[in-house]
This record gives structure tokens, C-alpha cells and sequence, in this order.
């Protein structure tokens, strides 16, 4: 057992087998899996350490304009330029909150599993020029008993074989889904009348009663809300706290890790991190697991530069940071007229709740390849309810609000990025944060097939809603990314050539053994899904290996 | 130093209900008010002007007293630390814009018009924002495919804008922001686009407040998803 009060004495505590930076999705998965096996395990966020019910509400002012989960954009500004060329201004680019739990805490929760295809993306479709296309070094088969594993641990509800694009599955879903929301019910109608599968969507909360949880909250406050009941698949309040109960895991939030340090050997020694009192420490470890999020990941070791590592820790291929992928989302919201159509309550449910996975695969007819799942959502609360284009102003703005806040949907679609070299994460030359550090800055410009994508993709949505019935319809188009998705991914690829990845199919880092990065940074390609479900399954599995096969062999 | 997680749960200057002017001098106050309604006019119901939207922006601007609210909306909690610091800074830069736009409005007014804003009838004052906006008036919403426009993020923080969008913004989030901010008064704000909306955080933060009454229940799966109907028959919802 870990003593919590020696850490405010000693500016050196004690050494311990492993140290995780970031307590999020990965994170938290991480600290459950190598703390259940045996290992003692420090875990570090710079964010609160808050608990659902004494923190969260339906509040839009304070969860939405004012950033209460963070970052703040003062504080925590990151660039973003458009190519190599430009200079890069400050904007909140993919803002994902910071706190325990990290993105799990507020997130919606959709949690479809990625296909076959997205593993092998390179084989399919050879070179595609201007991107760089790779397989994983995993296959979808492989990753599945973890997909399994974190849909049943984790919590999520879903409906067998009403997708009928269904990969193959080794259990069925734990829970049930719960009833549509009356504009997902419009979403079915519409998809009907086109003959395109459309069906629940699973998504990470209980819908009935399941672990000690309740489907307690269907107060609509959902997505970018943290949730004050334990409805919510979060680590927050499930993987955390069961990395706890095993008495070989200690938390520390508040706590800003700036450098990993590198020890004798080029090995990774431990990580020198901040309180909340502006106090200084080293923590070392026998082993250091990085789960920042891929952008994050990527500016902290970029940061850790050593005699060893001039060009950034582990980063001796010179990819570390570039083919970063970030999914923009890209929304088309149709408006119906109340005089026809009974309210959609648009601002119900839990983001979401019917999807389809009809145009995913590839077909070249469409005009390019890959493709994104689709799904029906809310257009949230009254303030920042998703209107593109609204009327600002005037009575114009205000009948908008009026005559169709009630009668709105909106259908989503997440861009299967392509990954290109250029598309990068790296340090900021002039900008800092609030502790002096250099921030990230994002280069992000899509490929020509993200654009073809999305304009067919947002065609298909329009006629769903004009299918379904709407009075007007609402396009977005692919201008540049603005990390709208909160999805990050691609910063040190998993691959076997050592020369052109950064991590190997363990997460391990190429160059340092006794690194992991176990975040979204490790997608060699950035699928057509939310990603989450394959980063916690990833997570596990790279877990598993570090105190089943890793330690054990460096133990004996 | 407190972290966030330990924030203490104040109770403010005023209650919420409270008229006292806490920022804007007298000028001030009654310049924005008037432009926030011309953001959100009056009509047969209520505006930004009825919703007391000009309070909401002189809470907010008065000081770090008023930026979070405690979950069960018992009182707002006390900042400390890095968030303290740079929330201080935000709502002075965001003083300076209104002080800045304060007077560029009255400018605007005295350069076309020949007086302040206040003085101007509604239509000389939306020909001040149309300049100041350096857009045309928003038209009415007609029927079919609307121009797309590049994606955005939908959390807006108000962080950088200029003053048109931060009062434009501001206005929305005194009018359907939660009442306990000083703004929708009586949830006026919600009735006028029909959100049910809670009576007080606290219903949000014990979720008593529930829209499960609107999800469709009583329809099987197979009568939403066709094929499901060809395959063996499943669950009802
Ligand atoms: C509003 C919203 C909705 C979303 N909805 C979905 C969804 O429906 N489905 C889905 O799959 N995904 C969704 N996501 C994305 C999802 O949250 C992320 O994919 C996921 O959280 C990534 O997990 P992670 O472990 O890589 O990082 P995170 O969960 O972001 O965790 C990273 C943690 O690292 C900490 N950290 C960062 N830097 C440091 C540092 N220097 N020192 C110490 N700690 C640090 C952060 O505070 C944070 O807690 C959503 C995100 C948002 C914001």
C-alpha cells in the first residue's frame, strides 16, 4: 500500500514499477489492468480528481462557454496552420477536457467497433497519392476479445444483428439499448424510405441496472456534460476506482508531467511533474506508460529531449508527431416545420441513438474510398444548440430559435481521415502555456479524398433528412479541420519498421523498451469510428503484455 | 491553495433576483441593453430585454464572483489558483471590450445618426450593429438546402472575440442560459422556444429533471429496423 501523504514530504517519491501519465480513457484502463495484475502503479493528471454528484449538472453556461472541465484556452492555447508554410495562430484546436477520467467524463459515448477493413487499409488500397496508407500491425481478430472485453467491463448497451454490417463478435452486447428519442425514430423513417440499415447505436452507459450503476439521468444534459450519476461509462467511475481497490494504486491529480527523464542506456528513468503548489518532482519507474491524449503524448515527448534523444524521446525514425489524424466532424442539421411534424426534442436521449454503417466500406463509384459511419444527434442545449449558418441576430435569429429548436436533428458523420505526413503535432516556437512550456502546434490540411468524402457523405445525410421529411437542411463543409471531434490520433504510429513508426504492436516504443504510449497516438490509420472503444481495448491488451510478458521477463 | 475539486460554494454579493448594477455605470447598462435587444427583439413575447440579458453580462463582468455555479445550484463556487489568475485576466480583457464597445457604438451613432445609441429608434439602432457587424441584417429562414458553411466547434468560449460576437453570444447565453446566472429571468428565455428546461440546477444535478416521457417507446425494433422484421423477432423497447 501506497502511503498518499509522502508525496507532499519527499520531492523524490519513492520508485515504484509503473508510472502513468494521463488518467482518461487509456489511462484509466491502463491503471486497472497493471495494477490487478500485480504491479504497484503512480497515476498522474493534471486535472481535478472531481466526484460526479458533489461536480456535475445541467449547467450549459458553465460546462459549454465557459470551459469549467477545462482547458482553458489561456492557459492551454494550442496553434493550428493550415500547411508547413503558414504561421500558426492560437485556437482551441480538438479542446478535450482534462481531469480524471479525462475524455470519458464527458463524452457522449458512442462506441461502435471499428471493421476488418480499417486494420488493413494499405492492402486494400495500395498507395493513394499524397497519403500514407499502412495496415496495422494488428488485425481486427486480434484486438476483438478486448473489444469484448471493455463493451462488458466498461458497460454498453447495444442490439444484436440489427446491424447489419456487424463485424464479427464473440459476445453479444451486455445491455440492451434504450428507446429512441423522437429524432432518432425520424432518422429510422428516413433511412427506410432509402433502404439504408439503420439501427441503435451502442453506446457506453447502463441501461439497465448493471454493476452497482442505474440508467438514472435522462435529464438530455449528456454529451460535453459530466454526468452526476454512475449511469455513464466512465473510468472516472468504474476502471479507477477499481485500480484503487486493489491497494497498489495511487492517484495523484493536480499534476502536470513535463519531461519524461532518460536514464543510463537511453532508458526512460521516470517523469518530472508540478503540483498543484507549483512544487517539483521526479517520480521514477520501472516502466512509464504515456496516456495524454496524441496530441499531448506527442508535445511531451517532443519536450523530453536528452543526449539521447536530441530530436524528442523516442524518436529516432523522425515520426514522432507526424500522420496525425483528427476525424473531423462534420454535421448536417435538418429543420422541420411544426405545423407537419410533432417535436423531435432534439435536445433529448443521450447525444444519439440510431446509426449505420451502410456506406463504410469502400466503393469506388462514390468517387473516393474508406468511408464514416453516420448517426442521428442531438442539437444539444438552447445556447449552442447546432445551427450552421444561424441568422445571428434580429427577429430573424430569434424565430430561427423559435419556430425550430423543437423541431431539429441533426445527422453526424465522422471523416475516416487519410493519414499524410505533413499532417503533424509539433512544438510551438514562439507560444506558451501558463507554465512557460511550449504548447502544440497542429498542421493540419485534409487530403483530397477527406474532401470528396465528406461532400458525398453530407449529400447522403441531406437526403436522409429530406427523406424524413425536413423543411430546410443544413450542410457543413471541409474547410479545415478544427478538431471538432475531440478525436486524436496517429502521433507515434504502431508498425514493425523501426524506421518509419515509433511504438510496435504492444504500444512498446522502438527505441525504448521500457516506454508506452497507449493513447490514440498508436493508430497507424485513423478509421471511420470513434475511436475510443479501440483505444481502452488496445489499452488492455498493451497492458496485459507490459505485466504479463514484459515485466515478468525483465524480472527474471 | 485550493484545487478545483475543493472549491468552496459561496454565496454572492446579490441575489439572484437582485436589480443592483454591479459593473456598468448607468450608460453603459442602458447602452447594452438596448443592443441585446435588437439581438433578441420583442416581439408578441418577451426579448433579451424582458430576460434581464444586460444583468447576466454585468454579473459576469463584475468579477470572478459569477463564473461557475455550484452543481446544486446552492451558490458559485470560489476560483483559486491558475484558474483564479487567468479567469481574472479574462474578465478584465472582456471589460475592455465592452468599455471599447460601449464607445464605439455611441461613435458609430453620432457618425450616421447624429446621436448616442440609446437615442436611436430600433431601426437606426440595427443600422449601427449592421455596420458594426460589417454583415447585412440576417434574413428569414426559407424552405430547401441551406449554403454550407466549413465546419465549426460547438462550444463556443468567448474567449478572443470581437464585440459584436461577444455581445451577440452573451445575448444568447443571458437568454437560455440557466436563470441562477442573472439572465432568463422566469425562464422566459426557454418558454419563447419551448425547452422545458429545468426549475433549478439542482433538478439537473439529482436528475429529477427528465425528458424520458418524450423517447418513443411502445414500437418494436423490427417495426424501426426492416430486416430485423425478416430475421427472427427480438426485443420490444
Ligand atoms: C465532448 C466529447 C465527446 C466525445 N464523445 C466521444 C464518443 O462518443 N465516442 C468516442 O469514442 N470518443 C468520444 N470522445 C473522444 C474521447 O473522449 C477520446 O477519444 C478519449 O478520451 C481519448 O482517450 P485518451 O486516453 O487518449 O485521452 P484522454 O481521455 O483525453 O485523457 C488524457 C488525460 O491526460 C491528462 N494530461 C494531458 N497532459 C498531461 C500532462 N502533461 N500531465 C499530466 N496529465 C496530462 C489530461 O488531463 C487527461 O485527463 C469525445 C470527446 C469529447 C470532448
Amino acid at each position: 500500500m501506497i502511503n498518499r501523504d509522502v508525496k507532499s514530504l519527499q520531492r523524490k517519491p519513492d520508485v515504484v514499477d509503473v508510472v502513468i501519465v494521463g488518467m482518461g480513457a487509456s489511462g484509466g484502463t491502463a491503471a486497472k489492468v497493471l495494477s490487478e495484475a500485480g504491479l504497484t502503479v503512480v497515476g498522474l493528471d493534471r486535472g481535478p480528481w472531481l466526484s460526479p454528484q458533489t461536480h456535475f449538472s445541467g449547467d450549459e453556461l458553465k460546462f459549454l462557454n465557459r470551459d469549467y472541465l477545462g482547458p482553458d484556452p489561456a492557459l492551454n492555447p494550442r496553434t493550428v496552420r493550415h500547411d508547413l508554410n503558414s504561421k500558426a495562430e492560437i485556437t482551441s484546436f480538438s479542446p478535450v477536457p482534462q481531469l480524471v477520467g479525462g475524455g470519458t467524463v464527458h463524452w457522449a459515448g458512442w462506441v461502435p467497433r471499428p471493421m476488418p477493413s480499417d486494420f488493413k487499409q494499405r492492402s486494400l488500397h495500395g498507395d493513394i497519392e499524397g497519403a500514407s496508407l499502412v495496415d496495422w500491425p494488428i488485425t481486427y481478430d486480434e484486438l476483438e476479445p478486448y473489444l469484448s472485453k471493455i463493451e462488458w467491463e466498461f458497460g454498453c448497451a447495444g442490439l444484436a444483428r440489427s446491424n447489419k454490417f456487424e463485424p464479427p463478435r464473440s459476445r453479444e452486447y451486455p445491455m440492451p439499448p434504450l428507446p429512441p428519442t423522437a429524432f432518432a425514430a425520424k432518422f429510422y423513417e428516413g433511412c427506410e424510405r432509402l433502404g439504408i440499415n439503420a439501427y441503435p447505436f451502442p453506446i457506453a452507459l447502463a441501461s439497465t441496472s448493471y454493476k452497482g450503476r442505474e440508467p438514472a439521468n435522462h435529464t438530455g444534459f449528456w454529451n460535453q456534460f459530466g454526468d452526476p450519476t454512475l449511469m455513464r461509462s466512465t473510468t472516472l467511475t468504474s476502471f479507477i476506482p477499481d485500480a484503487l481497490s486493489t491497494g497498489r494504486f495511487e492517484l495523484r491529480p493536480d499534476c502536470y508531467v513535463r519531461e519524461v527523464t532518460v536514464g543510463s542506456e537511453g532508458r526512460a528513468k521516470g517523469v518530472v511533474y508540478v503540483d498543484a503548489e507549483g512544487n517539483e518532482f521526479e517520480q521514477e519507474a520501472k516502466a512509464v506508460v504515456l496516456c495524454l491524449g496524441a496530441i499531448e503524448s506527442a508535445r511531451l515527448m517532443l519536450m523530453s529531449k536528452s543526449r539521447y534523444f536530441p530530436e524528442g524521446l523516442a524518436n529516432s525514425s523522425g515520426y514522432l508527431g507526424k500522420n496525425a489524424t483528427f476525424h473531423e466532424t462534420m454535421w448536417t442539421v435538418g429543420l422541420f416545420d411544426k405545423d407537419l411534424h410533432d417535436p423531435l426534442y432534439g435536445y433529448s436521449g443521450h447525444q444519439m441513438n440510431g446509426g449505420s454503417f451502410e456506406f463504410y466500406e469502400t466503393d469506388e463509384s462514390r468517387g473516393h474510398i474508406g468511408g464514416s459511419v453516420i448517426a442521428s444527434c442531438t442539437v444539444a442545449q438552447p445556447i449552442n444548440w447546432l445551427h450552421p449558418g444561424r441568422p445571428m441576430w434580429g427577429q430573424a435569429g430569434k424565430d430561427a430559435d423559435r419556430d425550430f429548436y423543437n423541431h431539429a436533428m441533426a445527422v453526424e458523420l465522422i471523416l475516416h481521415d487519410m493519414p499524410q505526413e505533413t499532417n503533424q503535432v509539433d512544438l510551438d516556437p514562439e507560444v506558451t502555456d501558463g507554465w512557460g512550456l511550449p504548447v502544440a502546434r497542429i498542421t493540419h490540411k485534409p487530403h483530397e479524398n477527406d474532401i470528396r468524402l465528406a461532400t458525398w457523405q453530407t449529400n447522403k445525410n441531406m437526403e436522409i433528412l429530406e427523406a424524413a421529411g425536413a423543411y430546410r437542411v443544413l450542410p457543413t463543409h471541409l474547410e479545415k479541420s478544427t478538431g471538432n471531434s475531440f478525436h486524436q490520433h496517429g502521433t507515434a504510429r504502431m508498425g514493425d519498421n523501426w524506421s518509419t513508426s515509433v511504438l510496435n504492436e504492444w504500444c512498446q516504443a522502438h527505441d525504448v523498451d521500457n516506454l508506452f504510449v497507449m493513447d490514440g497516438s498508436f493508430f497507424p490509420t485513423s478509421t471511420g469510428v470513434n475511436p475510443t472503444l479501440t483505444i481502452m481495448a488496445q489499452a488492455w491488451r498493451a497492458s496485459e503484455y507490459l505485466a504479463n510478458i514484459y515485466a515478468r521477463g525483465r524480472a527474471e | 491553495m485550493v484545487c478545483r475539486a475543493h472549491w468552496r460554494v459561496i454565496q454572492p454579493r446579490v441575489a439572484v433576483d437582485a436589480p443592483e448594477r454591479l459593473f456598468f455605470d448607468e450608460h453603459q447598462w442602458q447602452t447594452i441593453e438596448d443592443a441585446t435587444a435588437r439581438i433578441i427583439p420583442t416581439d408578441h413575447q418577451p426579448g433579451a430585454r424582458e430576460a434581464a440579458v444586460v444583468r447576466y453580462i454585468d454579473r459576469y463582468l463584475s468579477g470572478i464572483e459569477y463564473i461557475y455555479a455550484a452543481a446544486d445550484g446552492s451558490g458559485f463556487l470560489e476560483l483559486d489558483g491558475h484558474p483564479a489568475q487567468s479567469w481574472t485576466r479574462r474578465v478584465e480583457a472582456l471589460r475592455c471590450a465592452y468599455s471599447e464597445g460601449v464607445r464605439d457604438l455611441d461613435r458609430l451613432s453620432n457618425e450616421i445618426f447624429d446621436s448616442p445609441f440609446t437615442e436611436l429608434d430600433e431601426a437606426k439602432q440595427d443600422a449601427v450593429l449592421v455596420t458594426l457587424s460589417g454583415a447585412p441584417k440576417p434574413e428569414p429562414l426559407g424552405p430547401g438546402r441551406a449554403e454550407s458553411i466549413g465546419t465549426i466547434l460547438q462550444s463556443a468560449s468567448d474567449h478572443r472575440l470581437t464585440f459584436f460576437n461577444l455581445l451577440a453570444l452573451h445575448t444568447r447565453q443571458g437568454f437560455y442560459g440557466d436563470p441562477f446566472y442573472g439572465g432568463n429571468r422566469d425562464r422566459i428565455g426557454w418558454e419563447v422556444i419551448g425547452f422545458p428546461g429545468p426549475t433549478s440546477l439542482r433538478d439537473t444535478n439529482d436528475c429529477s429533471f427528465s425528458l424520458e416521457s418524450t423517447y418513443v417507446t411502445g414500437k418494436a425494433w423490427e417495426d424501426l429496423i426492416p430486416h430485423l422484421r425478416e430475421s427472427a423477432p427480438l426485443s420490444t423497447n
